[in-house]
């Protein structure tokens, strides 16, 4: 479905309109093309079919800020669309950045977007223990003796105790972490999806 | 009379019962766009919505599978969003028809 503007008679209605797209335009660019192009679209017919029917025959400006007046302010009223379709793309193509985007886009949205953020952060804490393996390959590990130590991460020898030993991964500890981190992420994502879904259906 | 509390009470009514307004209008299975979908409810109603609220919700509508929605080109090359409703919506506004008549009916008999 392709857009075409609407013509005005009176270039300050085509200015106050333009100005309203840019507006809606901003209100939704953090969203798909595909989406985009689909609120624009229907914002677009509303304004259309709203100006056309200018029964008071009032002037051209008038009748299009009333139209525009009625519909509201379009940060507002697109908001929860936005966080909405946001979230629908995000658990859609996994995509780590889209999700950053729509957790944020929804914490406002009820505390199980705020828990979703801090196990989301927390599945990050790994990606840093990969890194910090690579800079301390000595102190950063699985360290594991029964009813002594369990350590996921770093220990400090200050007593001079050494539990190298103990380490249990070795080399597979960044091949393990990394497999962890994309099974816990795939969980967490489809969680997120079915919480998503269990929202809509409370509405 | 507390004006602001009865204000507040209507305003969060309007918004709860909007959907319900929108699927009972659908439900007689006439298909609407958006503007024109405002425009019965006022004619029906005499309530005033917020207008730009209504998309979210026909978003939402959408996501349940209550309603369904089909780009129709028009010859002013703006092409409309028609709305229709599903099977499961009606039997949704069905439903809901039912629990509105019981409450209503409640309160009357209080």
């Amino acid at each position: 479905m392709k857009f075409k503007e609407i013509a005005f008679k009176d270039p300050n209605s085509s200015r106050i309109y333009k100005d309203y797209l840019k507006r809606v335009s901003h209100a939704i660019h953090i969203l798909d093309k595909e989406n985009q192009q689909e609120i624009l679209l229907e914002i677009n017919s509303h304004i259309y079919e709203g100006t056309r029917q200018n029964s008071k025959d009032q002037n051209e400006v008038e009748h299009l800020l009333d139209v525009l007046e009625k519909l509201g302010q379009p940060e507002v009223f697109l908001k929860p669309m936005v966080a909405d379709r946001k979230l629908k793309e995000a658990t859609k193509t996994f995509n780590p950045i889209k999700i950053a985007k729509a957790l944020m886009l929804n914490i406002g949205n009820g505390i199980s977007y705020i828990i979703f953020s801090l196990l989301y952060l927390f599945l990050f804490a790994f990606v840093f223990l990969i890194i910090a393996k690579i800079i301390n390959p000595e102190h950063i590990g699985l360290f594991y003796r029964a009813n002594h130590i369990f350590v996921l991460g770093q220990y400090n020898n200050l007593q001079g105790v050494s539990y190298s030993e103990y380490e249990k991964l070795g080399d597979w500890f960044i091949p393990v972490i990394l497999v962890f981190i994309i099974i816990l992420y795939i969980i967490l994502t489809l969680f997120l999806k079915l919480n998503k879904n269990l929202k809509n259906k409370s509405l | 009379m507390n004006n602001e509390f009865i204000n507040k009470w209507i305003s969060q009514l309007k918004k709860g019962t909007l959907s319900f307004l929108v699927l009972s209008i659908l439900k007689d299975e006439k298909e609407y766009y958006g503007y024109d979908l405002i425009n019965e409810i006022k004619k029906r109603t005499a309530i005033e919505i917020a207008e730009g609220t209504l998309y979210p919700l026909m978003n939402r509508l959408k996501d349940e599978n209550l309603v369904v929605s089909k780009w129709v080109e028009q010859s002013s090359g703006i092409p409309r969003k028609y709305y229709n409703i599903t099977a499961s919506g009606i039997d949704t506004v069905v439903e809901m028809t039912k629990y509105w008549n019981n409450i209503n009916k409640t309160i009357n008999s209080i």
